[in-house]
């Protein structure tokens, strides 16, 4: 009871800010009803996918500053749970979806106690390995299609079906994911307040005074770990029922763990609303420019390379993303 | 300064708004819109520009009236059923990516509101899309992926015009017996343990993997020795090792299933480490494209390949060699296995819509039903276009068939492909064996 | 043992490659104690400038060998002066960050300036050529030229940064930098110096490795990936353990190689079934996890 008002409690934030997040929340849930071109409407749902995925990382990279870039192993491992259990079992996907968690928890308890005797550099190429041992090994593993991938076949389902969440319309897709991303921000509200996010806080400040008030740092790191790959699960599993067809090449490429980190810590590591603003600006970027520019093959690579200036003007001049920026506004205002 | 952000904030919305309210476009008349995805960038470029090239042929052809070419779509401008309709193509790349084919697929059918698609040479890619448009009930004609596949899940709203690899697979081991019983154009025959142990290299997609699978089948069914089967990912930049594993089995016929820059990296690797078979045999794609013919130059004198259209196809089809020559002189190259299945590809759906009269989804589906276009009016050798509309492979096309080509020197000194299989067409004697690198 | 042995020999020329490779990181980290995440980037436009000049100029890729590295040595001081220094006194997310995002970057502008497809070198006086060795060993004429004149590169590399006024400095900048800048060494000139030795050391493998190995604007990582074991494996900032990790992690890309002759020796029917050569570079991956788990310091590790 104490942890759900918890999460519901924002009194901490900025009058402003709750006003422009309502409003942008009201916003998002009359979306679907204007008229919008189908095209929005996925632009939206990845917007909301990566969110997600973002608001996991922020976890463990923003709080805890170690900076994983082997996120969509834990995509892999949600979506295949969940087409897997549905394709040969016919579990549906409010089933298959917290075991999902539970197998990509493992997995990172597995991994991640190893992994967190590293960090820095070290720590992050070591997420990618993982991340690509883990692609190479569903590439030849036949039990889940090998490099061919799974197919839930469209025509074996009725939709509506909520229970398997197969659906038609993306508009079904986009209040199911709208409902996660609501949770997902209560979750993230209350666990920054907790133990677990006081105790990271103090990990990423200075590791060995964490050491000295007594927190089990590295317990600690791999906790959040699985906290971060759970929020990531989900939504893959939720992404196995949207695309309906996967493929490790698809699901666990190094592209997507990239993805989340970036938007994560171009919108604000460590802060609640950075990951949502980082996917909210690059997102919707990325599919516009590509729309834009796909007519002309000539000019690939252009949105990446907008994205890479950004990012390196982040870096070398406020590397807390743009929440820093308006953070920073903020107190030269007050002041 | 607080009312300031709160204007921004405010216009910041408005602008996102307006951005995404993007007017849905307004559908013209007497046109039909056919979606075709096809890979434009990424590894499979140069089969993209092939595919584009033939699908617009096509387009060009029905919409104009030519009388010089012999193809009923040809004779008048437009679809004569529905008062002259012009065809209209849109054309997506979708880089070899099926998440990013499924999206753009939803794209034509939902935004730019499509009367249908056609596409997309990457089976995995074909497999995402036709999902896609069974789930709206719109059609799709496939003209070039032939994993096996794609027919058996019982879709109600798609049609493959090209035989599949299944098809071609069995061709080759039929190949292989009649070289052992001396069927073959120019050679005795051969002792069948010479030929008997055999080794295949495919890359590891939908396409690949699946021909590996059936590879594995037929040399079971036809008592061949399969001593090694590899996957490798077509985007692996350096296949040295896997080529020596390939020299080490020891193998006297060599399989390969490759797309484009895949099949050049092998050659040469095979070319480089001295592995020397009896048989080279490319499963058609990378194998049969002009890229792989200019970039190795006199080295794959020798190799066979599987296509459905070979140059020499010119010889016994006239109507080809009209097509061909419009496309050479659209493109400069001669029409092959890619740019001659697309075109068939859009050939089809064009009967299709002067058949059904209406664009409408179930006329369509009834009219792709119930078609049948006799094979002089296509250019590849196939016997015609008739799809199977009951059974395991719904929406497959009965009466295709697929070629054996050899690439030869001719008399002038230009690698050309020769027609080996069937039999009873043959243009040139074989080689036999692959000649020394 | 033919299998065996020449899966030997091509994971011992590709190793002496790939110290080549490993040399720019190991410099470059030694001296300020920043990894580069674009690292394979710099191979990939070695790689470019290689293929490009002989086809400009019309001669054999390996004479465009000094161009390459004049391109590796500008390329990296102007990732220096340009951006680098930015970031270095940065926090170290930020530092990670940033070399990221050069990554993105240099590898999105070759996708621009270049195009996604592969291309490979087909002419050159060495190129389809190679050499039987005995035992039914055959090497590759391209493999062997790289592998050698990658050894000379990396010797030559060495004594610059040994027996010469500037490498010293180098050293010192390396040891103790604040102690550099007290006996009169601009530290910001031996970063940028730094930078320019170790761009310049990966764009010359680079070109060499094009010649047998063809190039996109995505063969960066992979090589960064193995850059970065051979670098945990031979100590972060050793010079003498990169070479013999290079030699290590040149054998483990034939891993494959190894399993074929045991296979075949054993004539185990299992083991004629595992998909070995899908895993080529998935034993690079593991080994780095390993290693830097097992022992961080590396094998002959002296930094850290």
């Amino acid at each position: 009871m104490e942890a759900l008002k918890n999460a519901f409690d924002f009194s901490d934030q900025p009058r402003l800010d709750l006003t422009i997040a309502g409003a942008l929340a009201l916003f998002l849930l009359i979306f679907p009803l204007l008229p919008v071109s189908a095209f929005a409407l996925a632009t939206m749902i990845q917007f909301f996918i990566f969110s997600l995925y973002g608001m996991g990382w922020n976890t463990i990279g923003g709080y805890g500053g170690q900076v994983d870039l082997g996120k969509a192993q834990y995509v892999g491992i949600g979506a295949y749970t969940t087409a897997v259990l549905l394709i040969r079992w016919d579990i549906p996907f409010w089933f298959s979806m917290p075991i999902g968690v539970l197998l990509a928890v493992s997995w990172s308890f597995i991994i991640g106690y190893p992994l967190f005797r590293l960090s820095g550099h070290y720590f992050a190429i070591a997420t990618i390995a993982t991340s690509l041992v883990l692609k190479d090994l569903f590439e030849v593993w036949d039990f889940v299609g090998a490099a061919r991938g799974l197919e839930i076949s469209p025509i074996a389902y009725q939709p509506p079906d909520y229970l398997r969440l197969i659906f038609k319309e993306d508009i079904y897709y986009y209040y199911v994911l709208f409902a996660f991303f609501l949770v997902g921000i209560l979750y993230l509200n209350w666990f920054r307040k907790s133990r677990l996010g006081f105790q990271l806080r103090a990990i990423k400040d200075n590791e060995d005074v964490a050491r000295s008030l007594g927190i089990n740092v590295h317990w600690a790191k791999i906790k959040t770990y699985a906290i971060a790959t759970g929020y990531v699960s989900v939504v893959g599993s939720f992404h196995a029922c949207y695309i309906k067809a996967i493929e490790p090449e698809d699901t666990m490429s190094l592209d997507i763990s990239i993805l989340i980190a970036l938007m994560a810590m171009l919108g604000g590591a460590g802060s609640l609303w950075g990951p949502i603003i980082g996917a909210g600006i690059l997102i919707p970027l990325k599919s516009y420019l590509k729309e834009w520019l796909g007519g002309m093959a000539g000019l690939a690579g252009m949105d990446l390379i907008l994205y890479a200036v950004i990012i390196m003007l982040i870096s070398a001049k406020e590397p807390r993303g743009v929440w820093g920026i308006v953070e920073r506004w903020r107190r030269r205002k007050r002041s | 300064m607080k009312r300031l952000l709160q204007w921004t904030a405010v216009v910041a919305g408005l602008a996102i708004l307006g951005g995404l309210l993007a007017p849905a476009p307004a559908l013209a008349a007497k046109e039909i819109k056919i979606g075709a995805i096809y890979p434009l960038t990424g590894g499979a470029a140069a089969a993209g520009r092939e595919l584009r090239a033939g699908a617009e042929l096509a387009a060009q052809l029905c919409n104009e009236a030519r009388s010089d070419i012999d193809m009923t779509m040809a004779k008048a401008a437009g679809i004569q059923s529905m008062g002259g309709a012009k065809i209209t193509l849109i054309f997506k790349d979708h880089e070899g990516n099926p998440t990013l084919g499924a999206d753009l697929a939803k794209k034509l059918i939902l935004d730019d509101k499509v009367d249908g698609i056609l596409g997309c040479y990457h089976s995995s890619v074909t497999k995402t899309v036709s999902a896609v448009c069974e789930q709206y009930g719109v059609p799709m004609i496939n003209g070039s992926s032939t994993s096996p596949g794609l027919t058996e899940r019982g879709f109600k709203w798609f049609w493959r015009t090209t035989p599949h690899d299944r098809w071609f697979t069995k061709d080759l081991f039929d190949f292989l017996v009649g070289l052992s019983e001396g069927k073959v154009r120019g050679v005795k025959a051969v002792p069948r343990e010479d030929i008997n142990v055999i080794a295949s290299a495919c890359e590891n997609s939908e396409w690949g993997s699946y021909v590996s699978k059936v590879i594995q089948e037929m040399a079971a069914e036809y008592d061949f020795k399969l001593r090694k089967s590899l996957l490798y990912s077509d985007k692996s930049p350096d296949l040295s090792s896997e080529v020596r594993s390939l020299r080490a089995s020891k193998a006297s016929v060599l399989l390969f299933a490759s797309y484009t820059s895949d099949a050049i990296l092998m050659v040469k690797t095979l070319k480089t480490q001295k592995v020397q078979p009896r048989i080279i045999w490319g499963q058609d794609a990378g194998f049969d494209k002009p890229e792989f013919r200019s970039t190795l130059g006199d080295a794959i004198e020798g190799i066979l390949t599987r296509s459905v259209f070979l140059p020499q196809v010119v010889q016994i089809k006239p109507v080809a060699g009209q097509v061909n020559s419009l496309y050479k002189a659209k493109t400069g190259n001669d029409l092959g296995g890619a740019s001659a299945r697309a075109f068939t590809g859009l050939q089809t759906w064009i009967h299709v819509l002067e058949m059904a009269g209406s664009s409408e989804p179930a006329a369509v589906q009834k009219a792709a039903n119930a078609i049948e276009i006799p094979g002089q009016e296509l250019v590849v050798p196939w016997a015609g276009v008739k799809f199977a509309n009951t059974g395991s492979e719904m929406g497959q096309n009965i009466m295709g068939s697929g070629l054996i080509g050899q690439y030869q020197k001719g008399a002038d000194g230009q690698m050309g492909v020769e027609i080996v299989y069937p039999f009873d067409v043959a243009s040139a004697e074989m080689i036999y064996p692959f000649p020394q690198w | 043992m033919e299998i065996l042995a020449s899966s030997i020999v091509a994971g011992l020329l590709f190793g002496m490659v790939l110290a080549l490779v490993a040399l720019g990181l190991t410099i470059i980290f030694g001296v300020m104690d920043i990894i580069n995440f674009a690292h394979g980037e710099f191979l990939m436009y070695g790689m470019y400038t290689a293929l490009l000049a002989s086809q400009v100029l019309g001669v054999d890729p390996l004479l465009t060998l000094p161009l390459a590295a004049l391109v590796g040595f500008l390329l990296g001081i102007a990732c220096y002066k340009g951006f680098i220094t930015y970031i270095l006194r940065g926090p170290m997310i930020a530092q990670l960050l940033g070399t990221f995002g050069l990554m993105l970057l240099l590898r999105n502008i070759a996708l621009l300036v270049f195009g996604s497809e592969d291309r490979a070198v087909h002419h050159g006086v060495l190129v389809d050529k190679s050499f039987e060795m005995g035992m039914g060993i055959i090497v590759p004429a391209t493999k062997l030229a790289a592998a050698g004149l990658s050894v000379v590169a990396f010797v030559a590399v060495w004594l610059l940064m040994n027996r010469t006024r500037m490498g010293k400095a180098l050293t010192a900048t390396a040891l103790n930098p604040q102690g550099a800048r007290y006996m009169g060494i601009s530290t910001e000139k031996m970063n940028a110096l730094a930078w320019g030795i170790g761009g310049a050391s990966v764009t010359v493998a680079g070109a060499l490795i094009v010649n047998f190995w063809p190039v996109n604007p995505y063969v960066g990582l992979l090589f960064t990936m193995i850059a970065f074991t051979i670098v945990a494996l031979g100590g972060f900032g050793s010079v003498p353990g990169a070479f013999f990790a290079a030699l290590v992690v040149g054998l483990i890309t034939e891993i494959p190689g190894f399993w074929d002759f045991l296979t075949y020796t054993l004539e185990l029917d299992w083991m004629y079934d595992v998909p070995m050569t899908s895993f080529k570079y998935m034993w690079i991956y593991v080994a780095y996890f390993i290693i830097m788990v097992v022992r961080p310091r590396g094998l002959f590790g002296w930094k850290h």
